[in-house]
This record gives C-alpha cells, structure tokens and sequence, in this order.
C-alpha cells in the first residue's frame, strides 16, 4: 500500500500551530530537562522505597526494586540500542502496578474460598468463635464494675451485681464478698472503696488489652470485663485444643475439626466464623457442576455476545453516518452539530440510563407518550433486550463520531478526488475508498469495543438490573450478561457474597472474550496489516 | 560527553540522596491517649459527632473520631477489606447487615444489663441478634423505620378496612382518569420491601421460625397456604387496576403529589417532602385484608468492630455502645436527626413530630427485615412475582408467579 | 534547516496559498442538516428530562413530565452553597465545587500524561522492530478485556501495600487516584494512535536521522506535532473517561473534601431511600460543562481543516 499521509495541522490563521510548536519545544534542551528530572524523582524514590524496606528487613523486595531500578537507569542511559525500552518504560510500569496486578489478585482469590463467612484469617477466626460462643450461664449475673489497684498494686474488679446489689472484690483468683461498707457505690457507679485506688482516664483505657483475657473464675463460668463500667458472668461452652487443633464442645464432647475448606465442621454443623484459605480448584469445578451456575450460562452468553456485537456494530455505523455528513466542507452550524452531539458521552453514564429507565416506562413514560405507542420497553424480555442495545447505542455513538472524524482526516483527499475523476459514484467510493482505510484504523478500536460493552455492567444494571425476570432461572434475568449474572450470583448471592466462586467465572469470561478477539484479530487480519 | 555523562549521574544520585534523607525523617505519629473511630454517614455524621463527644466529655482522655463513609452500605462492604489502622471501632448499621458481619467474625457480641433491654421493644433487640448455634447481641438499635399508607385526607376518607380502602380508591382513580389507585412503587426491577404490606396481608412470610426462634431458611413462606388461598385477591387488583408495577419510585411520588393517586406507600424519608407539599394527608398502616397487613421493619443502630479490641479501646468502645448511646437523651437526637422514630421506647415518648408517630404507629406488629445472609436470594424473587402479577394485562397468575418464586428462592438457598 | 525546523516552519499558517472554502448551495446540504438536527434532538432528549428534574422541587426524575412542576433554582443554589438537603430534611456537607475543581484537576493532568504516554508506546511499536512487538501489541488490548470486578479491592491493597513503602501512593490523595487511571492509559489509545503514526510517512524520519536528530528528537520535533488530530481525540476521550470515572475513586478517597465529582455526586442518591434527584441532576448539568467546554476547544485540532497534500522528503 502506497504511503499515506497526514495532515500539517490547520493554517486557519496560525491559532492553532502554537500547539504543534509547543510539543516540538520538547526536542530540545527542555525535553533533556524533563526527561533527567524525572529520571532523578524516579530514583529518587526508589531509594526512598529501598530505605523504608530496609527498616522492615523485607530483603527479597529491596532486591528486586534495586534490580528494577539499575535495570531502568542502564535502559535509559543505554544509547541507541534500547531506545524502543525508553519509550515503551513509563507505561508499562504503570500497567504492571495498576492493570495487571489487579489482574493476578483476582486470579489468585480464585484459587481461595473468599466468601461470606470466610473473610478473616485462621488465628482471628478461633479467637472470635472463642468470644461469641460464651454464653451467660444459668442465673448468669451481671455486674457493675470499677477497676482498681489493691494496696500492693495488683489489679482487681470492684463489682456489685445489679439485681441484689451486693459487692464482690473480684481477681483472677477468684472471687470474695466484700466485707460491707467497704465499696461505695451509688446510682449503679461504683464510687470509692477503702485500700483500694479506683482507676480513671488514662490509665484505665491502657489496660484495655489487658482487661480483655482477665477472668474472674466463678465455678464453671467467669466473670469478665465488657466496658469499662460493666461485667458479665460468662461460660465458654466450647474449647479449643491447640494441640489437636480442633475445638470440642463441653457439653457433649463433640469434636468440630478443620476441614481443610475453611471452617471448624463436626457432622452437618459449622462454627463461625470461618477463615479464608485456599481451595484449589473447587470454585472451577463448581463452575461446571453446580446447576444453578451452569444451566442459563449458555443463554446469557448468547446475549452477551449479541449486546455487544449489537452495540458496537450499531454504535460505529450511526457515529461513522454521522462524521461524513456532517463533515462537509464549509457547511455551517458544524461546529455547533459536533458540540451537541457529543453531550451525550459527557454527561455521567449511569444518570442517563437512570433516566433512560423512566423514559421507557411503558405506562408512563414519554416514549410511549409521545408516540401513542404502548410498547413494554423494559418488562417485556425481547424488547427489553432491544432497549439495552438501543441505549447502548445512545451512549457510545459520540465516541465513534468523534474517532470516525478524526480517523476520516487522514484519509487524503486525492484519493476520493482521484476515485471522483474515475467515475465512481458517493457509494461506491465510500464502500471501496473511505471504508477499508478507515477500518485499518478503527478495527481494532472495534474489537475493544466490543470487549468494553461484553464486559459492560454498568449499562444493564443501571437500565434493567438484568431484568425482567422470565422464570427461566432464578438468578439471570432476561438482560443480564455475563458479568452482571456473574455479580448477582457470587456478590448479591445467595448466602452473601463469593468472592472466590466470582473470580474463577471473572476467569472464564477473560478466556471467552479473548477467545473471541483472538478469532476476529486474525478473520480482520488486523494484526498482518497493521504490525 | 564524558563530562556531561558524569554531570547526569551527579545529578541523579544528588536528587536519590535528598530523597533517602526524606525516608529517613518521615515517622508515624503515636497519639497519646486512646482514639475512638466511629464509621458513619453523611447524613448521621452531625448527630454521631454530637453523641460522642458529650460522651467523651464525660470520659476525659477519649478522642472521638467521627469518619463519614459516603454510602451507608458501605460501612458493611469496606468492614472485610480495611486496613487494620484505618479500621472503625464502631459502625452505625442497618439490623440486617448481622447475620453477615457476624458470620464474617467482624463484629463483637454486645451485653446489655437487663434494666436497659426492657426500655427496648423485644424485636428491636431480636433484629440485631443472630447465631446458629447461640443467639447473642451484636448490636444496639438507636432507630426504626416503616413504610406506611399515606392518605390525602382532603381528597378520600382515612379508611379502617381494607375493602373500603379498595372502594376508595377505585372510585377516586375512575373519576380522575388515573393510572392507579394505590401508588407504591415497583418498577421493572420490582420492589419486595415495598409491597410486603399486601404480602403479609394475605397471609404471606418469608422465613419461618424454628423451635429455638431462629429464622429457618428452609421454610420459606412465599407460596404459603394462605397466601395461594388468596391468590386470586391480587389478580382482582391487577385486573381493576388498583395497583400496577409499571410504577416506579419516581412516579409513585409524582402521582401523590400531582393528586392523581390519594393514596401512597411511602416511608418517612419522604416526611419533609410531604410536609412541604402543602397536602393535607395521614399515615395509617395498611388495613387488615387476610391477616394484618403489617409492614418490614428496618432497625438500624450501632455494632462494636472487632478492631476495637485490636486497638485497645475495646472496654471504651462498649461503654459507649451499651452504656450511653441506650439512653433516651442519645436516643432522641440519634433518631431525629436522621428524620426516624427512636428505638428506645422512653426516648419515643419524647417525640413530638406528629408524621414521625404517625409512621411509628403504622409500623406496630411489623416483621423485621430477616438478617440472615440467606435474605439476599429472596428480594429479587418476591419483587419478580409481584411485577409479574400485578403488570395489568397480560400479568400472570399470582398463584404461579408466587409458586415459581418460592421454588427459586429456595433453589437459590440450596 | 534541520527537518525539525522545516516541520515547524511549514506548520505555520500558509493560508495565503489555499483557495477559502466555498460554502456550499443549500440544495446540497439541506438533508444533512436535516441529519443533524435529528441526531442532536434524539441526542438530547434525555437531557431535557434531566433539566426538568434539576429545576424541580419535586425531587423525582421520573422521566414522565417535559416542564418542571414547581420551578426553582434551589437545588442549583444548594449546590452552589456546599450543602444538600433531602426529603426528610437532613443536610449533608456537599462542597460541590471543590469535587469539580478536583475533577477538572485530575482529569487534565490524567489526559495530558495519557496522551504523552501512548504515544510515547505508539511511536515505539510504529517506528521500531523489536522481539516481542506483535505480543506487547496483543497484551495491551488482552489485558483491558479482563474484567474488573474485584478491581476496588485489588486496587485498595495495591494502594495500601505501596503506600507503606513509597508514602507518595497513599489512600484518600488524588495524586494516587491520576496514577491508577495512568494503568490504563496503554491501552486501545496506542492502537489508535499507531494506526495514525503508521500514516505518517517515515522518510521524515530519515532526513532528521540524517540531520542528526536523536530518537527523541524525532519524536517531539517532528511526528508528535503531525499527529494532532489523533492526540485531540485521545486528549478528549481520557479527559471525559476520568471525569466521569467513580469505581477507582471511590476505592481511594474518602474524605469528603478529595472526592472526585461523580463520587460527590453519587452519595447525593446512593442511600436507598431519601434520594436528592434535584440536585443531582442540577449537578449533572453542572458537570457536563468542562467536556463539552473541551470538546469545543479540541475540535479544530480533531478536524484539521484543510489538508495540504504530503511533505515528502
């Protein structure tokens, strides 16, 4: 294919060549300026980073970041051999830290069991099935309590049981009446008490952690601190056996041991909370074998695929349509065309298709109003389906408008002047002129377009939330694509949230949708061309 | 250029060498004394700053540190994945977020002395209990909220049952060409919470209750005996019209207020608006059509974070908590500030807003939404039935949409 | 002159030379105006509707009536004021135009350093040949097909865990925020970008190589200031993708203060019940203005006028 070529940039009365000046300054000596200076911030950093991890004796992070940071430094002074690494150097870091490690971290939460009920790690998890399955024992009582300082410093509770009002010295020793008169108490505070120092402020609130394991040991139960004026007599009914690693419950022996999924089971009965932890490939396998995930997996990506296609397709032939008429040479009001035309994009995605949504109401919105229709935009499943596409369409057409203008500049005018001289009709010279050049630019913004919108929860939800409900499943809503069922199933779910089962379906959506433009990378032979 | 190569490196390890001096004088800052964090939201942070500092007040050495999340919800999203020195130690908390948080090991149980539960009605206290093996507290509940059946009393007569209720507003629909007789609002999406009057009404539940009085997940109610019994009552509805899911939240309030429905579903953060509106109108529960037709009841309150304990301010955290924010005084500016009817029914009797009590009174006998993880399956299912029975023509069966709901539900459940 | 200096030159304005632009007799244009004022209506329907709201009392954006029913500028003048009050009367902090100053700030910065970037990696894979160019082309777009959906709270621990080491990356700053968008800015932008550079031919390349320009050089002097049009539609579309963005932002930022515009605005209807429509669709409004201000401001650059054949050489 011959060269072609682009533009110089407009010479309506040099406004507009200060811009082109200005990006050419940077080949200069300013250009060196920026580009040391930002050398030096960046190793700058860097060493601030080493300095901080030496401090916290992480050595394997220290390494890697002074390999990173010498490997950048000899990239950039490295002369003409490396100079596709100097330009390609700021981006790629940034779409490593921000693109794709998120991408690794949803990988590895596949392999896990994050879900509800699974959220904190294994030591805080027995710590809190230690807390909540304390249980007031029969005639359990409840005390006012004041922490004090015996006359040799030790620590003790000043208590009065609120039903009988009678006092106690409590320490983890056990608990003794007090002898009466000895601790005053009025109004269920407990005020004074001979020999003893009442502790307030400050150096009660530092004993806090201390407070939390102080027991006084009544019988079977104890007694232990909640706030800071308050105790409870309590009862474990579970212990946990550290050298077992199991908990047993006193009452009948019954041994709930780890079973390796994340929680303490003994039988049908599970304690919680669990603990997050690694589970292989059991979110993949629930994939394929659970009935509730797999069977409108099939419908919802078929329509998933159509949304997108639908979308695109539509989206680029209106924005396309749009550019060439409204391209003409000197025809007036352009300016204020294109200014209008791209509102739509400019306003916030998810207000529109709020708004979409009242619009479409078949019973009362202006649509149907308008146009003395009554058609069920969004309750009937088939043309709920037509409305997202529709809406879709509404919100994207700005964007190719405004690509197609730009890439339409670049198409040379001999070229269709030259095609005019041959004889060829506005038709014809658009389907064999303009189209396939301008597809060398576009076809891969089409492509991630169509990644955009397969992936596009945003769209569905705000406009139908996946719905109307058809019955056919009970989770997937006539609308609903992949992603958006994929939300529904694993984070509004049924039993809370899924994180893990969430991830491994987020997987398998990447390795369809990267199926399918692989596939189209090489029907368009976008990449022989173009690469 | 060997000179200006030296010059470069000089350049870099002189700026690399000003910044390891920067590493070397940042430090973290160690407050004295012992911090309070306290999650809310926009719209409570006022009132919760109120609240804690006079009760730091009283607590010399506490600093309260009051945090604004932006969304309500969340506070219960962010819980699991926050960083332990940016963590709460307190979160206000709508009562069903329990059984989630709890099963998530994120928030501590709650004692409270028995003179304060029975300034506390019992569901309250219930709303915010949650186990499965044993039941504890892991809340305190500070306000409630309940939709209600506004009345424009100048255009229909408050009714006392529910057939004149349907006779009122057939009448008034047909005489002002309306689309509806009862605005409540549904939408493509549906809207359970909303239309839970009318399901209760007819004899209709969500989980039963076990032996032990906890919520069983395996006995959902949504095709209950009674309910398909009277099944037929909603397509007579559908069929006159009464009421019409194609109504959303919008539209429901438009309809009210544009007088082309007397009657709406509303709860009371929508009181100022009707208060300006200029209507002259009464908050009455819905009236008696199989059973009482009661409404959910929405509790929300404070919870006590794990994280108070790993921050050492756990004593402090639960004396703020059980002790000071159950008093009446707390109470009353907790829940008025937010527009809601206290929890504490001491506190309640200070309350002078007539539409507040008016809401309050139309929420007696109320359901509290279930707080178990498992009642996330069931909103979308029962809004579904309801906007396919009640879509005007072509509405299904309200028996069969009910029985497929119930039959999803469950399948949802597993 | 070196070449550098030819571009710049011929850049300016030679407008002495070109013939004006003939306008064009009505008969020819007629339809296409019809065109358009058909697509601007369908383009603004729905805002119509959003005006209606923000200029109403009611608070509802039902969608359902053309003209407010009760006509106000309150909700124009809360905002306005840094405050909001909804239905049942609480007031929330609102400082509306911090979030656009914000807003505006980052999305600036953000799309000048996307632009500089991607072109930075366009002119890379256009003008040179090295192991693994077809793959880095590939990965750039594979890696924006995935989908985000624990992306908050990916981005939350990345945020967390950098911030402990490099206290430049911190929660609740806005710094951070650009840097995450940043992540994307290699992405279809470069494919875009490439397929524009490809056009421009390399001989002009060459005759700097010859006059001694460096590779950087060449890129700033010579095919940047060439590749304007394509540069303007990426200024553009990153502005208004960062100005609308709210999942990344709603991860990092916390304080009411830092919140980015759309983030501010969503917790205006975010509680389920006791949703302010009217000043949120006032905001609306409010914050369609700097894209469509830009926009206007890009659009010569976008449509270059008049092309004036090749420079060869």
């Amino acid at each position: 294919m011959s060269a072609t070529t682009a533009p110089i940039p407009s010479n309506d009365g040099g406004r507009a060549s200060w811009l082109p000046r200005l990006i050419s300054a940077f080949s200069g000596t300013t250009g060196l300026a920026v580009k040391l200076a930002l050398l030096s911030a960046g190793n700058g950093l860097a060493v601030w980073a080493i300095v901080t991890l030496l401090a916290k004796h992480q050595w394997i992070a220290v390494a890697v970041l002074v390999a990173a940071t010498a490997l950048i430094d000899l990239l950039y002074f490295g002369g003409a051999r490396t100079v596709p690494a100097k330009f390609l150097i700021p981006g790629v870091v940034l779409l490593l830290g921000f693109q794709v490690v998120p991408i690794v971290y949803t990988v590895a939460v596949s392999f896990t069991n994050y879900s509800t009920g699974h959220v904190i790690g294994k030591q805080d998890a027995i710590k809190q099935i230690e807390i909540t399955t304390l249980q007031p024992p029969e005639n359990g009582k409840a005390y006012t309590m004041a922490v004090a300082h015996d006359a040799s410093g030790r620590l003790v509770l000043l208590l009065q049981d609120q039903l009988s009002g009678k006092t106690f010295v409590g320490t983890q020793k056990g608990l003794t009446p007090a002898a009466p008169g000895l601790i005053h108490a009025s109004g269920g505070v407990i005020e004074s008490a001979k020999g003893y120092t009442i502790l307030h402020g400050l150096a009660l609130f530092d004993l806090d952690k201390t407070l939390q394991t102080y027991v006084v040991p009544v019988g079977k139960a104890g007694i232990r601190p909640q706030s800071t004026t308050t105790a409870v007599e309590l009862q474990p009914t579970l212990r946990y056996d550290a050298k077992r690693g199991v908990f047993v419950r006193l009452a009948d022996g019954a041994v709930f041991r780890d079973n390796r999924k994340g929680s303490f089971v003994h039988g049908q009965e599970e304690l919680e909370p669990g603990w997050k932890t690694g589970v292989g490939f059991a979110n993949f396998s629930s994939i394929i074998h659970d009935p509730l995930v797999r069977s409108p997996f099939i419908s919802v990506f078929i329509w998933t695929f159509g949304f997108a296609g639908g979308t695109v397709l539509l989206s680029f032939a209106l924005g396309l349509f749009l550019a060439i008429t409204l391209n003409k040479k000197g025809m007036r009001f352009q300016r204020t065309y294109r200014s209008i035309l791209i509102i739509p994009w400019a306003v916030p995605g998810f207000l529109s298709l709020l708004v979409w949504g009242g619009l479409l109401n078949d019973k009362f919105g202006v649509v149907n109003r308008i146009f003395h229709i009554s058609i069920p935009w969004l309750f009937d499943a088939n043309w709920a389906k037509v409305s997202c596409i529709l809406v879709s369409a509404w919100l994207t057409t700005p964007y190719f408008f405004v690509v197609s203008l730009g890439a339409l500049q670049a198409i040379p005018e001999e070229l269709t002047e030259a095609a005019r001289v041959d004889g060829g009709g506005p038709f014809q010279i658009f389907r064999r002129v303009t189209l396939p050049l301008l597809l060398v630019t576009t076809a891969p913004l089409l492509i991630a377009s169509f990644a955009f919108n397969f992936n596009n929860f945003g769209n569905i939800y705000f406009l139908t939330n996946g719905g109307p409900f058809t019955g056919n499943s009970s989770i997937a809503g006539a609308t609903d694509i992949l992603i958006s069922y994929t939300y529904k199933l694993a984070i509004a779910g049924g039993k809370g949230q899924n994180y893990g089962l969430a991830s491994a379906i987020t997987i398998i959506i990447f390795f369809i949708i990267a199926g399918i433009s692989a596939i189209s990378f090489s029907r368009t032979k976008v990449l022989e061309e173009v690469v | 250029m060997k000179s200006r190569t030296r010059l470069i490196a000089l350049l870099v390890v002189v700026v690399a060498g000003m910044f390891a001096a920067f590493a070397g004088s940042v430090h973290a800052a160690k407050s004295a004394g012992a911090t309070l964090t306290i999650w809310t939201d926009q719209n409570r942070k006022d009132a919760v700053t109120t609240v804690a500092n006079a009760w730091a007040a009283k607590n010399p050495g506490v600093t309260v540190n009051v945090v604004a999340i932006q969304n309500f919800t969340d506070q219960r999203d962010k819980l699991g994945t926050v960083d332990v020195s940016a963590a709460p130690d307190i979160i206000t908390a709508a009562h069903d977020w329990t059984g989630q948080l709890a099963a998530n090991g994120l928030v501590e149980p709650i004692y409270l002395s028995a003179a304060v539960k029975k300034q506390f009605p019992a569901y309250t206290l219930n709303a915010f209990s949650y186990g499965t093996a044993i039941k504890k507290l892991y809340g305190v509940p500070t306000q409630i909220e309940n939709i209600g059946l506004v009345v424009n009393t100048k255009l229909v007569k408050v009714p006392t049952t529910f057939a004149q209720l349907e006779s009122e507003a057939l009448a008034y629909k047909k005489a002002h060409h309306a689309a509806v007789g009862i605005a409540v609002q549904q939408g493509s999406g549906g809207d359970a919470y909303h239309m839970y009057p009318f399901f209760s009404g007819l004899g209709g539940y969500v989980f039963g209750v076990n032996s032990a009085g906890n919520l069983d997940p395996s006995n959902i109610g949504v095709a209950s005996k009674t309910l398909l019994a009277h099944a037929s009552l909603v397509d007579k509805w559908n069929k006159e019209g009464l009421i019409n899911s194609a109504v959303d939240g919008s539209t429901a309030q438009s309809l009210f207020l544009k007088k082309q429905a007397a009657f709406w579903i509303t709860g009371p953060w929508n009181s100022q608006l009707l208060e300006q509106s200029g209507l002259k109108f009464k908050v009455i529960q819905v009236p008696k059509i199989i059973d009482n037709a009661v409404p959910f009841l929405g509790v929300q309150g404070f919870m006590v974070t794990k994280w108070a304990g790993v921050h050492g301010v756990d004593a402090l955290a639960q004396d703020f908590v059980a002790n000071y924010a159950t008093t009446p005084s707390a109470q009353v500016s907790l829940a008025l500030a937010d527009g809601r009817y206290p929890a504490n029914t001491t506190a309640g009797k200070q309350v002078t807003d007539p539409v507040l009590a008016e809401f309050g009174k139309a929420g007696v006998g109320g359901v509290p939404m279930p707080n178990i993880p498992q009642m996330n399956s069931v909103w979308g299912g029962l809004g579904a039935a309801w906007v396919k029975a009640t879509k005007g023509s072509g509405a299904t069966k309200a028996a069969t949409a009910f029985k497929s709901a119930a039959h999803a539900i469950a399948e949802a459940i597993g | 002159m070196s070449t550098v200096e030819i571009v710049a030159a011929q850049s300016a304005p030679i407008a002495l030379e070109a013939p004006a632009p003939r306008r064009p007799r009505l008969v020819d244009t007629w339809w296409r105006h019809v065109v358009g004022v058909f697509a601007c209506l369908v383009a603004l329907f729905p805002i119509w509707f959003v005006a209606s709201a923000a200029f109403n009392r009611d608070n509802s954006i039902s969608g359902t009536s053309y003209l407010p029913t009760h006509f106000t500028l309150h909700n124009f003048g809360n905002l306005l004021h840094n405050t909001s009050k909804d239905s049942s009367g609480t007031t929330i902090d609102a400082p509306f135009l911090r979030w656009i100053l914000n807003s505006i700030g980052i999305a600036i910065v953000t799309a000048i350093a996307t632009v500089i970037i991607s072109a930075l990696a366009a002119y890379a894979f256009s003008r040179f040949r090295f192991r693994g160019r077809r793959f880095g082309m590939l990965a750039l777009l594979l890696v924006q097909m995935f989908p985000q959906l624990l992306l908050v709270v990916a981005i939350y621990l990345i945020v967390l865990n950098v911030g402990r080491i490099l206290p430049v990356v911190q929660l609740n700053s806005l710094f951070t925020v650009m840097l995450v968008y940043l992540g994307g800015a290699m992405g279809v932008n470069t494919w875009l970008m490439k397929g524009f550079l490809d056009s421009i031919p390399k001989e002009l390349d060459e005759s700097a190589r010859v006059d001694g320009a460096s590779a950087g050089q060449i890129f700033w002097g010579v095919v940047l200031p060439l590749a304007l049009p394509v540069l303007a539609v990426i200024a553009l579309w990153s502005f208004i993708a960062t100005f609308n963005e709210f999942v990344i932002a709603s991860a990092i930022l916390n304080t009411t203060s830092h919140f980015t515009l759309p983030l501010g605005m969503y917790g205006f209807i975010s509680n389920q019940y006791g949703q302010r429509w009217g000043v949120f669709a006032a905001g609306s409004l409010l914050a369609a203005v700097p894209a469509a201000l830009l926009f206007m401001f890009l659009q010569r650059f976008i449509v270059s006028g008049l092309s004036q054949g090749a420079v060869k050489g």
